[in-house]
């Protein structure tokens, strides 16, 4: 029981969250940062497979989530909603609660088959051309959903709110909280069973060395579609949630930009290490939503204290005449968010190169934690 | 049991094998001497089927295993069918695994089967490793990583092992261990196939030997005769 109690600890935290904002005691937008937070853990664990474990480097992780989201987007409507594009809906939406998880299995198939792309070619090519087939594959499946008018091409596709709706007239509760509170809950534990299993260790052994795991007799080429295979269906899953959690899903929304923050997250967490990447994917995503305050607050004070406090030092020290004064029209924009986050991957990188945990995982460090946690 | 014939490899358009061959009978140990880039490295990769780019492609001839051509399988069925394995050059055991995950994951093409009684009998070729057992295996000196990687391709049960530089960065007390233990491996069945620069010592331990220079063989013979033949004691013995 007590090697449980993290796991039964964070199930009633993530139940508390349901109940509090089942009472509304949440406000929409800390709803949405808690949502987006689960997406990102699903996002950054499932690239963590193949960058951390696996020691590949998949820079084009944001194609599978645009895979998902799109699958997703495409059943979700094509069962519960009428559409011009699949005419009446499939299902009755009073069952949309029991088929969503139809919606979110759907849309790991197909992303675990988008996988594909990135896994064949990885029987024969590893490393920095691996990773420009990954960039190229993210570039094919934007590119190519981009071009398919019947969903929306560059405008996007939405309808998916009418299943998120069709659930809440149902019973009303906040459904993606929970869908997303439990797509963390699987991804961590396919990732953990995964990686303890003999096939983890092969995934392990191809990460360190290729030949050596060849003559161990395993089937590497197997081993790297698994993973691949996995990770990308994972990715999709975080894409189909995204796609349900804002109503609407862009092709350009999972660009390279996208497959980026995966690396900073997994990057900053620590490569191969799962508690790590899930820090790290809090933190990131709340760093983001308080850049969109601390910037237009920091405006603020360089306008009205920085500048006049300067202005007073110059004068007092006879720099600047009576009459002069400094100013400027300069206003600190939201824009400055993509200046300071890779700034601080620049200092990650200089200064702590391993992340948060490096390939261990919190109960290394707090070897106390392992009395009162499995992840297993 | 194992026969080359007529064996050419390449990397590239750069032919590295000429056309060797050699056979190897079933319970010897055969070893295959020469200078650097003679071609034995390239030869045990193309005995396993490796996968370029480390390894050459095979251009021409032909590899069988008892009477079967293996030239159309994959490296881990030539492991896990065949029962011949590699233990290469440089180790590469598996450094964040412990010593015990590493010799675990070397059962994988045996998967259900009970491996206690060949980890037991690793532990007693090697007791140093039975010391270190739950020990990450990136902490073990030269010596002990070099007695996991031939443990960890003992425990693929194979019948053939084949050696690519097995003394290469050990102390010499700890290289003849592990060719008195190879000899002791030997005399329970394996047969055994060891590429070596310090060729005294692997036609010390040696049935017979093939010479390769520049992707051919150029001698061949029993252990002794290659011992006591002028032109190989001039050339790869020291005289």
């Amino acid at each position: 029981m007590q090697r449980y109690a993290i796991n039964i600890l964070l199930c009633a935290a993530a139940l508390v969250l349901v109940v509090i904002a089942h009472a509304e005691m949440l406000d929409k937008y800390v709803l949405n940062i808690i949502m987006l937070i689960g997406i990102n853990c699903i996002f950054a664990a499932s690239l963590n497979l193949v960058n951390g474990y696996m020691g590949e480097f998949s820079c084009g992780h944001g194609g599978f989530m645009c895979v998902g989201a799109y699958a997703g987007s495409l059943l979700s409507v094509a069962f519960f909603a009428d559409s011009k594009l699949f005419g009446a809906a499939l299902f009755a939406p009073q069952l949309a609660p029991f088929l969503f998880p139809l919606v979110l299995l759907g849309a790991v198939l197909v992303a675990a088959l988008a996988g594909l792309l990135v896994a064949l070619p990885s029987f024969k090519t590893r490393d920095d051309y691996l990773a420009i087939i990954t960039i190229a594959a993210n570039y094919i499946i934007i590119s190519l959903i981009e071009n398919i008018d019947a969903i929306g091409g560059p405008r996007g596709f939405s309808g998916m709110k009418k299943t998120v709706n069709a659930m809440s007239d149902l019973v009303d509760l906040p459904w993606m909280l929970m869908w997303t509170l439990l797509g963390v809950l699987a991804c961590v534990m396919v990732i953990r069973r995964l990686m303890s299993s003999t096939y983890g260790k092969g995934v392990s052994a191809v990460c360190q060395n290729e030949v050596a795991t060849e003559m161990m007799g395993i089937n590497t080429n197997r081993v790297k579609i698994m993973a691949f295979m996995v990770s990308s269906g994972l990715g999709g899953l975080a894409g189909v949630l995204y796609a349900h959690v804002y109503g609407y899903v862009n092709a350009q929304s999972f660009s390279l930009l996208k497959s980026t923050e995966g690396l900073v997250m997994v990057y900053l967490g620590g490569m191969g290490s799962i508690s790590g990447v899930l820090m790290a994917a809090v933190v990131f995503t709340l760093l983001i939503e308080l850049l969109r305050f601390i910037i237009p607050w920091f405006n603020g004070t360089f306008h009205d204290t920085i500048i006049p406090w300067l202005n007073d030092v110059l004068h007092k020290l006879n720099l600047l005449s009576a009459d002069d004064r400094l100013h400027t029209d300069y206003q600190l924009d939201q824009i400055w968010t993509w200046v300071i986050i890779p700034l601080m991957l620049i200092l990650l990188m200089r200064f702590r190169s391993e992340g948060f945990l490096g390939n261990r995982e919190l109960t290394h460090v707090f070897p106390r934690l392992k009395h009162w946690v499995t992840l297993k | 049991m194992l026969r080359v014939t007529n064996l050419k490899a390449a990397y590239g358009k750069i032919e590295a094998l000429h056309g060797i061959s050699f056979y190897v009978e079933k319970g010897e140990i055969v070893t295959l001497i020469g200078a650097n880039g003679a071609g034995k490295s390239s030869t045990l990769k193309a005995l396993m089927r490796l996968r370029p780019p480390e390894s050459p492609v095979v251009t021409g001839g032909n590899i069988t295993f008892d009477g079967v051509s293996i030239l159309g399988m994959p490296a881990h069925r030539i492991v896990s069918d065949i029962r011949m394995t590699l233990v290469p050059e440089g180790r590469h055991i598996f450094g964040n695994l412990t010593v015990m995950e590493n010799l675990q994951l070397a059962s994988w093409s045996r998967k259900g089967e009970d491996t206690d009684k060949e980890i037991r009998h690793i532990f007693e070729l090697f007791p140093r490793l039975a010391e270190r057992a739950r020990q990450r295996s990136d902490t073990l000196s030269g010596g002990e990583q070099q007695m996991l990687a031939v443990g960890r391709a003992l425990m693929t049960k194979c019948s053939v092992l084949l050696l690519d530089e097995p003394s290469m960065g050990l102390a010499p007390l700890i290289m003849y261990d592990m060719f008195r233990t190879l000899k002791r491996l030997n005399a329970e069945g394996l047969t055994v196939i060891v590429v070596e620069q310090n060729a005294h010592l692997a036609l010390q331990v040696a049935d017979r030997g093939y010479v390769l220079d520049t992707g051919e063989i150029i001698a061949e013979g029993s252990a002794e005769e290659l011992l006591h033949k002028p032109e190989i004691k001039a050339a790869y013995l020291g005289g």
